[in-house]
Parts: C-alpha cells; structure tokens; sequence
C-alpha cells in the first residue's frame, strides 16, 4: 500500500515539475512548484524522515517559495507574459542534451549493484535527528547560522534604493 | 514500504534533470533559480533516501543544513533579481553580457 | 737600477694619459701639455739611464700576477733586451718631440685632453708591445696601439669622412688582428707558454707544416697593423687624423709594429723557408704597389702615407731576406725622416692655409720660413736614398741582403726593391718640386707657424741624416754598430764581396739620382696633373678599395641582407609572427566563447557533465559492471 503511494507521489512530483518548469507565468510555476513540493515532502516521510518533511513543507514549500512569490509580486512579474520563448533550433539540442543526461543517469543508477536493495522500514524519531544536530554536528548549525547572517547582510546592501542616475 | 534503492535515486535522478533543464532552457532569472531550486530538491531526495538505505541520521542532517544554506542562498538571489530588475527593467538572462570578452 | 723599476717606462705615459684622460679639461691648458709632454720624455730619459740593463740577455722585471689559473701562469712582465732597447729609445725619443710639435700644432683645437690622453696612451700600448716579455702583454699593446688609433684618426669626429677613416682603419687592423689572436693561442697551445723567449727556444721542436701555418698567421696580424698588402687600404685614409698623429702612429711607430713582431719572433719564422719567402714577396709587392700609387696622389698626406707603406714593405723585405738588423736599421732611420717629413709637412699644410693638394701649392720655399724648406728636404733626401743619408744606408743595406740571398727568387725580389726605389726618388722630388718650387698656386691664408712646430724638426733631421752611422757598412768604414749590438738577434750574416757591395751601393746611388733627375725633368716647372685612367688607377690605390667592397663588404652586405630580410625577417619573424597570428586568432575564437551570457555558461556546464556521465558509462561498459 505504502510502496503504491510512493510510486504515486513520484509521479505527482515530477508531473508537477514539468508543469512548473514549462509555465509561462511565474507565479503558476511558482504554485505548480509548491504541489510538487509536497507530494516530496510525503516521499520523505515514506522514507523514514518525518522531521525533513515537515520542514521541506514549512521552509521550502512555506518560505522559500513565497518568497519567489514576493519578489514576483514585488516586480509586478505575474501578469506579465514573459518573453516569448526561443526558436526550437536553440533549445531542441539543449532538450535533446537533457533527454541524453537523463538516460546516462537512469543506466548508471540502474546498473550499479546497490540499486536492487531495498530501502524501507526506516523511521528516525525527530528526537535522535536533534540530537545528532546540535550533538556532532553543531559546529556545522554554527557555520551555516553565521551563512544566514551574511547572506540577511549581503541581501540588505543590494537591496538598498539605487544611487541617482545608475536606475533605468 | 519496501522499493528498490535504484528507484529511489531514479525519482531524484529524473527530478534533477527536469531542474537542469529547467536551468538550460528558461531565459528568464526567475525561472532559473527556480530550476536550482528544483536540483536542490533532488539532492535532498537523494539524501534521504541514502539516509533510509544506510540506516543513519546523517543524510538528514545534511538536508536540514541543505535547506539551511538554501534559504541563505534564496536570499541573496532574489536580492539580486531585485537590484537587476532596478538596473535594466528586465530579467531576461541575455540581457546581463556585461563581463562579454 | 733595480729592474723593476723598468716599468716606470711604459707606465709613466699611462699615468699621464689617465690624469689627462679624467682631469685634463680641468686642469689649465699649460699643465696638461706639460705633463702629456714629461710622461713621454720621462720614458726617453729612463730608456737611457736602464739602458746597459739591455745588454748580454737583458732584465726582466715582472710587476704582478696577472692570471694564474693551474698550468697557466701569466705574470705582467716586461723584457727589456738588445731587440727592445733600440726601438724603445725610438718611440720613446721620437714621441716626445712630436708631443712637443704637437702642443704647437693643436694650439688652436679646444679638445687638447682628449688629444694627449689618447697620445699618451698610444706610447703606452706602444711600448707594451716592443717591451712585452709575454704574448698577452703583447696582444695588449696590440690591441691598445689599435684603439688609440681609431681614437685618434677620427679625432674630429665632427666629420663624418674621418670617422669613417678610422672605423676603417680599425676595423681592416681588426682583421689581422684576429689572424694575430689565432697565433697566439696556437702557439700557447702547443708550447704551453707565453713567454716570447720561451716560446722562441722550442720553437725547433714544433714541426716544420706548423711552423709554416703559424709564421704565416703572425704574418697576416703584422699585414694588418703595418698596412702591407692585402691589409693595406686603411693607411691611406688614415690620414684624416691630426698630423702628429699621422708623424707619431702611422709613419714611425705603430705601422713599424708588424715589422717588430716578426723580429721578435725571428728565431721562430725563420724555420720556415716558406714564410721567409711570403715574408719578402709580401713586402716586395707592397712596395711597388705603394711607390706606384704614391706616384699619383695629390694630397701631400697621403704621398706620404703611401711612401710609408713603401718603406714597411723594404722592411719585411729585410726579415723574409733574414736580417733583422737591416730591417731594425731601416725601421730606425724611416722613423727619424718620415716623422720630420710629416711634421714638414704639417708645417706646410699650415703654411698653405690648410690645403692638402700638392697642385694647389707650390712656392713654399720663398713663402714660407727657409729652414722648413731645408728640413723638409733632409727628409725627402733620406726617403729618396741619396748618398750617405740614413734612409741611403738602410736601404742598401736591404738591397745587399736581398741581392746575396742563396735563394735565386731573391734576385727578383731585389729587382723590385731597386725598382721602386727608383719609384720612391721620383715621387719624393715630385713632391719636393710641386711644394717649394714655382709660384704659389693656391688661396689659402698661411697660418703663423708656432715655434714648437719648427724646432722639433731639427733634432729628427739630424737623426735622419746622420742615421747611417748607427750601422754603418764595414766597407765604407763604419763598425756595424747596430748590427753588433743585436748579436745572436740580428739573423742571417750578410756577406758578399767588396765589390758588389761597391756595385751596389753605386747602382743605388745611380738610381736615386736617376729618380731626381727624372722628377727634375718633369716638375721643374708646373704641369697640371695627368689626367688619364692609368693615373685614376694610380690615384684610387689600384682601385683597392673598390675590389675589398666588391669581394669582401658587397657579398658581406648581400649576405647580412639575405640573413636580416630572408632568414631573420622571412623565416623567424615570419614563423613567430605566425605563430602568434595563430595563437591570437584562436584567442579571438575563445573570445567568442566568453559571451557574457549565463545561459551559455550554463549550457556549457550541462555538456561538461554529459561528458562526464559519458566517462562514467564508458567505464562500465568496458570494466563490465563494478
């Protein structure tokens, strides 16, 4: 029954993607993008990592992604067609480079011995996940919080209004 | 739920592509990062399930620390759409050949 | 005297010369002449105070180490012998009064310290090479008499034509200069020294081919440095030069120097039947050759210029005949007229208000001071071979060694040099003649003669008249005095019977006067000169400059032009400007690539990593799984 529901949610991931990723406008790439999210936060779950999910659904899907929607909203981007799209002679040997990456990594994931394992029956409590992050691997929480640091500083000097003259 | 690792690691494998193509083929800032969002995504997949098929909590770990250094990345990202958008009212990706040779 | 102090010989000029050379246009006009004037006389007065340490095998003094590297141990040293001792008192003597004529002669010219440094240092090289008790002491000298001459030729090198002359001059000296260098290492490398006498005493072991090889080397380094043919064509234009320096470098000393070192290294060439006789057939065809162009040329300088040549070519003439005494005899005597000739000469030049050309003077004798008449003729009467002048003597001398040689080629070689004594008296009284005789067919304005330019005349006129007394022949009742003091030195012992040597000396006398009368006869009164393509010939030195530009600088030019357009321009240019078009080309290609789009950035990014899953498939495929 749960095995079922993976394949389903796969497929629902990637069915989603390919919606975001061929969408016009932003702001439906952006909520296509959210439903995939989802159906992989669920995934995760099945995977064992309960912990993972939720937070996939309340950073990515509940944080990042809005803050796509933001920006889009900000620039007054989501009535806005974009620009019409390339010539097929530009991105059919690109789709065709996508098609050929696709099938290398299908054969080499599917050729290696480890693929017939299964994987499953796994379940880490949010418990032990916490305690191996702020256990070993606290240092890491440290780095990555001084990251977020920068990266709120570096945000908020380019965001800062335009000198005269250099606004278009 | 018993599924074979490859099959797990196809989802993310297909999932990355569809990101990259994303990346490859969309002209528009936007969209690209969006794509990379999308790779992100599958690597954290990848994690996970490797999380599963080795039994530790170190694959998940490294996801929470993904997500971590995404949101930072997000950030300055879009930060960055913002000030291009100011700069030339469009964010068309060809349009920003400055550094051209 | 303690021997070391010989080197205050040379070493005086050069201490003069270097103070003239850092300090003499600071130093008042006086002192720096004075002092030029006390080095060189210095030398000639120390030359005579060490003179009895010449006798017997003579002193050696040696100043410093001057390379010592295992086997090779060459000090600074000088040998002052029977060979050295009489031409050192030569140069020295001569030099210090054509320094005294020349602080009259340069009077006028503002660059005096330049001037005496340079003669300074010229008398210093010079005696380096005639005092030098090793070959690189020599080769020093060599080199250094060469450069002072350059220096001094292109004196005012304001003008382009005489520095031309005496980059010529330097440069054809250059030539037997590297035949010199070969020599001289050849013989370090056979005998393992640089001593000249050691060298000199196993010359006998060395085999008679190199021998050969080797004499005809140092012949070729003394062409160069003493003009003889085919390393002749720079002394004439070397008369560009200031005329103590033409007196000084090129009539007494330097082109002297050649004939000196085949002295030096008689007991070494004289093994060699071969070269003694390139030796004499190298002197007696420059001595016709010289006396024949001397015959034409309008310039006074280079009539005696010419006559120079003539005289050095009598000199080889002597060695190759095998008698350095007659050679050192000559050199001697040529040195005392042909200095008073030219200083003369300066005198008359100054008196035509610096007009070179015979044809445009004349009259000199009523026009000018008397007595530079008279000392212009006791030289001309000592170049010409009259009776019982010095240049008589030397000459003769000469011409008996050549005339009693047992080789029958010889007898030619006598021909030529009666030959062009007859020449050489024509052409003297030719001079003579169209200088002081007639009327005054110039316009220039005679400069005042200094006093320092006329008395110097007079010792040098004395020296060249009475010259014959230092070797007088025992038939005419003189001792050979020149010839004893050489000893073992003075090579092959002339004998011949009293009366050839009375026929001789009779024909010579014949023979100068023939050569005045024939001048007499034919410039008594003015004639313009002839102006046809045997005198042209005559008057450009057989076209000897024209057949060196046809033989050696055209194909050297058309050479260098092939080696600058075809290999250097063509083939490396061309090759490395290629090169680099193509590099830069495929630099303007990659240029391209760098488009400054993200999205071919990261089109390219995809590729690289379908490259890289490609290696991977590629892998397992051939490993056949893991």
């Amino acid at each position: 029954m749960t095995t079922a529901l993976f394949y389903i949610l796969g497929i629902i991931l990637l069915a989603a993607t390919l919606m975001c990723i061929t969408r016009r406008n932003p702001v439906h790439a952006v909520i296509y993008l959210v439903a995939g999210f989802f159906a992989l936060a669920l995934m995760f779950y099945l995977l064992g990592a309960p912990l993972v999910a939720a937070w996939e659904v309340i950073v990515y899907a509940g944080a990042i992604m809005v803050l796509f929607l933001f920006i889009i909203m900000m620039l007054g981007l989501a009535p806005q067609e974009v620009p019409e799209g390339p010539g097929w002679q530009r991105w059919l040997p690109l789709a065709l480079l996508s098609a050929s990456l696709m099938a290398c990594t299908l054969l080499l994931i599917l050729e290696d011995p480890a693929a017939g394992q299964k994987v499953g029956g796994f379940y880490l409590a949010p418990q032990a996940l916490g305690e191996a992050l702020f256990g070993r691997y606290a240092m890491a929480v440290e780095m990555v919080s001084f990251q977020l640091l920068f990266a709120t500083i570096g945000a908020y000097l380019l965001g800062r209004p335009l000198p005269k003259g250099e606004d278009q | 739920m018993m599924i074979p690792f490859g099959h797990a690691l196809a989802f993310a494998a297909a999932l990355f592509i569809l990101g990259l193509t994303c990346v490859l083929l969309r002209r528009q800032i936007l969209m690209i990062l969006i794509g990379v969002e999308i790779m992100l995504n599958a690597a954290s997949l990848v994690f996970v399930a490797a999380s599963a098929y080795w039994r530790q909590v170190d694959g998940q770990v490294f996801v929470i620390l993904l997500m971590a250094i995404t949101a930072a990345e997000v950030a300055v990202a879009l930060a960055m759409v913002v000030y291009l958008w100011r700069r030339k009212r469009t964010l068309v990706a060809d349009e920003f050949n400055g550094m051209h040779g | 005297m303690n021997d070391s102090l010989l080197f205050l010989i040379p070493l005086l000029p050069l201490f003069c010369a270097v103070i003239n050379l850092l300090f003499g246009m600071r130093l008042p006009r006086l002192f720096a002449e004075v002092m030029a004037v006390t080095g060189v006389a210095g030398a000639f007065a120390l030359t005579l105070l060490f003179w009895g340490h010449a006798e017997g095998d003579g002193s050696r003094a040696v100043l410093f180490t001057w390379l010592n590297s295992g086997t090779v141990d060459i000090s600074f040293a000088l040998n002052f012998d029977r060979l050295a001792a009489p031409m050192t008192l030569m140069v020295t003597g001569v030099a210090t009064l054509i320094h005294l004529y020349a602080v009259g002669y340069m009077h006028e010219d503002d660059d005096y310290a330049r001037f005496f440094a340079l003669l300074n240092l010229f008398v210093f090289a010079m005696l380096a090479i005639v005092l030098a008790d090793n070959l690189l002491v020599l080769f020093l000298g060599w080199e250094g008499v060469g450069l002072c001459s350059y220096g001094l030729i292109g004196f005012w090198y304001r003008k382009l034509e005489n520095a031309k002359a005496g980059t010529k001059a330097f440069l054809v000296t250059r030539v037997g200069d590297v035949f010199l260098g070969i020599a001289l290492l050849w013989l370090f490398a056979l005998t393992g020294t640089l001593s000249i006498n050691a060298i000199n005493a196993q010359a006998a072991a060395i085999s008679p081919g190199v021998v050969i090889v080797l004499s005809l080397l140092l012949l070729l380094g003394a062409c160069g440095k003493s003009a003889q043919v085919p390393l002749m064509t720079w002394l004439a234009d070397a008369m560009a030069g200031p005329t103590p320096v033409s007196a000084l470098i090129h009539a007494a000393t330097m082109v002297t120097a050649g004939v000196y070192l085949l002295c030096r290294f008689f007991p070494l060439v004289s093994l060699s039947a071969v070269a003694m006789t390139a030796i004499t057939a190298i002197g007696a065809v420059t001595a016709i050759y010289a006396a024949t162009c001397a015959m034409a040329q309008r310039e006074i300088k280079r009539v005696l210029a010419y006559s120079t040549m003539s005289q050095v070519g009598y000199m080889f003439m002597a060695v190759g005949a095998g008698t350095v005494a007659g050679a050192m005899f000559h050199l001697l005597t040529h040195a005392f007229f042909k200095a008073l000739l030219f200083m003369a000469a300066g005198c008359v030049i100054h008196l035509a208000g610096d007009e070179n050309d015979i044809f445009k003077m004349g009259g000199l004798a009523r026009r000018g001071p008397v007595e530079l008449f008279w000392a212009f003729l006791a030289g001309a009467v000592c170049l010409a071979g009259l009776p019982l002048t010095g240049g008589f003597f030397s000459k003769d001398g000469i011409l008996l060694a050549l005339f009693t040689h047992p080789d029958p080629l010889y007898r030619v070689f006598w021909l030529i040099g009666v030959v062009t004594a007859l020449l050489t008296a024509f052409y003297t009284f030719r001079l003579v003649y169209l200088v002081f005789a007639g009327d005054y067919r110039g316009t220039g304005h005679p400069h005042a003669l200094p006093l320092l330019m006329r008395w110097p005349l007079w010792p040098l006129a004395l020296l060249g008249l009475a010259g014959g007394l230092f070797n007088l022949p025992v038939f005419v009742g003189g001792g050979e005095a020149l010839h004893h003091w050489y000893g073992t030195m003075a090579g092959r012992e002339v004998a011949a019977s009293h009366d050839v040597e009375w026929m001789l000396i009779g024909l010579a006398a014949a023979i100068a006067a023939a050569g005045w009368l024939a001048a007499h006869w034919r410039y008594r009164g003015y004639r313009p000169p002839l102006e046809n393509p045997v005198s042209r010939f005559l008057l450009s030195g057989w076209q000897a400059d024209a057949l060196v530009d046809r033989l050696f600088v055209r194909p050297f030019t058309s050479m260098a032009r092939f080696c600058s357009a075809g290999c250097d321009r063509a083939l490396l240019d061309g090759t490395l400007d290629g090169l680099a078009r193509l590099v830069s080309s495929w630099g303007r290609m990659l240029v391209q690539l760098t488009t400054g789009r993200l999205t071919t950035y990261l089109s390219a990014f995809a590729w690289g990593f379908l490259v890289l899953l490609g290696w991977f498939l590629l892998k397992l495929v051939n490993g056949g799984g893991h």
